[in-house]
């Protein structure tokens, strides 16, 4: 009977050491959370006036706007996607959700696969994980440990690689996998169209465009040189978005696993102390029998 | 006139200045208070910004400027305050 009170006891034991771990794993991903989150909130300034000035010029200018990076390719035969993971696991579905994507895009290119024209460009751990082991795929590692020092700068870099090999003519599509942020709990997996850039509508927002059209801007040196250099800023500025987009999912995602993990450790933990006084007070019992009967044998002399 | 400067980072400066010469692609200029409107690329180089506060450098990396109203932005991909 002892036998079954320990081993209780020392499930008991090991679930409640279980529990502070994801309780103590999911404060440390709120914590990182809240980090991730206000990156993305100190982004946002800039990505909107990027916006604003694109929307400036485009207004400004007559006619087709010319622009390389917008232009589709008639013929696709090198394809990159790009698969931004974590580099950690414990964060329920998450991975294997962006790797969905991902996988549906390699998919979707599998006669430039069948050719060995298929590139995929990992950011974080899990990804090259996964695609490691598919064949016929050039694998392309350089930025996998992006996540271990996040910044504009790096994710910059990254995205100047990708542009060079994209005018070179290495690339004709790229495409991104990624989870945008919705909230801490709600993440939308998305494959997404970099490059070519997708036609540029006019003005993103019209009221904000039609204000400021009126306003006679003096271009310098020309609006073509202008949305030269303006169009890989803002792929730049995208990319970096979709980087810090899929940093907060991850945390969001890690949060509520590891928070559903320590309910459940809860729940066990209630079922094993029941068992647990249950075996105890059948010890009890037995013993109070077993004194009792023991008496009584003594009496009947 | 109202300054701003932006990087994707951080807000680098927000504030009341009286003049601000910046690194223009095609050469360095100034922009004073009633600056006709302008939109312009910036290459890297030295930013100089004159406030009440004194006078104030940055290197900055490229990015762009716009000029609406007395409002002067500034977006680049980074700064060193110096």
């Amino acid at each position: 009977m002892s036998g079954k009170l320990k081993e209780v006891k020392t499930r008991i034991a090991s679930v409640k050491s279980t529990q502070q771990i994801t309780k103590a794993m999911k404060l440390v991903a709120a914590s990182k959370l809240k980090k991730a989150t206000d990156a993305i909130v100190q982004m946002r300034p800039y990505a909107d006036k990027l916006g604003d000035m694109l929307g400036n010029i485009v207004s400004a200018t007559e006619g087709e706007i010319n622009l390389e990076l917008a232009n589709e390719r008639p013929e696709i035969n090198n394809v990159l996607i790009v698969v931004i993971t974590s580099d950690k696991g414990l964060c329920g579905a998450f991975n294997t959700n962006v790797i969905k994507q991902a996988a549906a895009g390699v998919k979707a290119y599998d006669k430039q696969r069948q050719a060995g024209k298929l590139s995929i460009m990992p950011f974080g751990k899990k990804g090259m994980d996964f695609f490691k082991k598919y064949e016929n795929v050039n694998l392309i590692t350089d930025y996998v440990d992006i996540f271990k020092g996040l910044s504009f700068e790096n994710a910059a870099e990254s995205v100047e690689r990708i542009l060079e090999d994209y005018t070179a003519g290495t690339f004709d599509v790229v495409k991104v996998a990624y989870a945008e942020f919705r909230n801490p709990v709600v993440q939308n997996f998305q494959l997404r169209d970099f490059l070519p850039i997708a036609r540029m509508e006019q003005p993103v927002s019209d009221t904000a465009a039609a204000s400021k059209s009126k306003a006679d801007y003096i271009f310098e040196p020309s609006k073509d040189v202008l949305l030269r250099e303006l169009a890989p800023k803002i792929l730049k500025t995208q990319f970096y978005s979709y980087l810090l987009d899929s940093n907060a999912s991850e945390h969001g995602a890690r949060m509520t696993a590891m928070e559903s993990a320590t309910e459940n450790a809860n729940e066990l933990l209630r079922s094993l102390k029941l068992t647990y006084n249950r075996a105890r007070q059948a010890a009890i019992t037995t013993e109070i029998t077993e004194i009792v009967s023991g008496a009584a044998a003594l009496q009947g002399n | 006139m109202q300054l701003e400067i932006l990087t994707p980072d951080e807000k680098v400066y927000e504030g009341e200045v009286s003049s601000v010469s910046l690194p223009g692609i095609d050469g360095g200029f100034q922009v004073l208070n009633n600056h006709a409107p302008v939109i312009s690329a910036l290459t890297e180089g030295v930013l100089r910004l004159v406030s009440t506060e004194g006078t104030r450098e940055m290197n900055i990396k490229s990015g762009f400027v716009e000029v609406l109203n007395n409002r002067v932005v500034v977006l680049i991909e980074g700064a060193d305050v110096k």
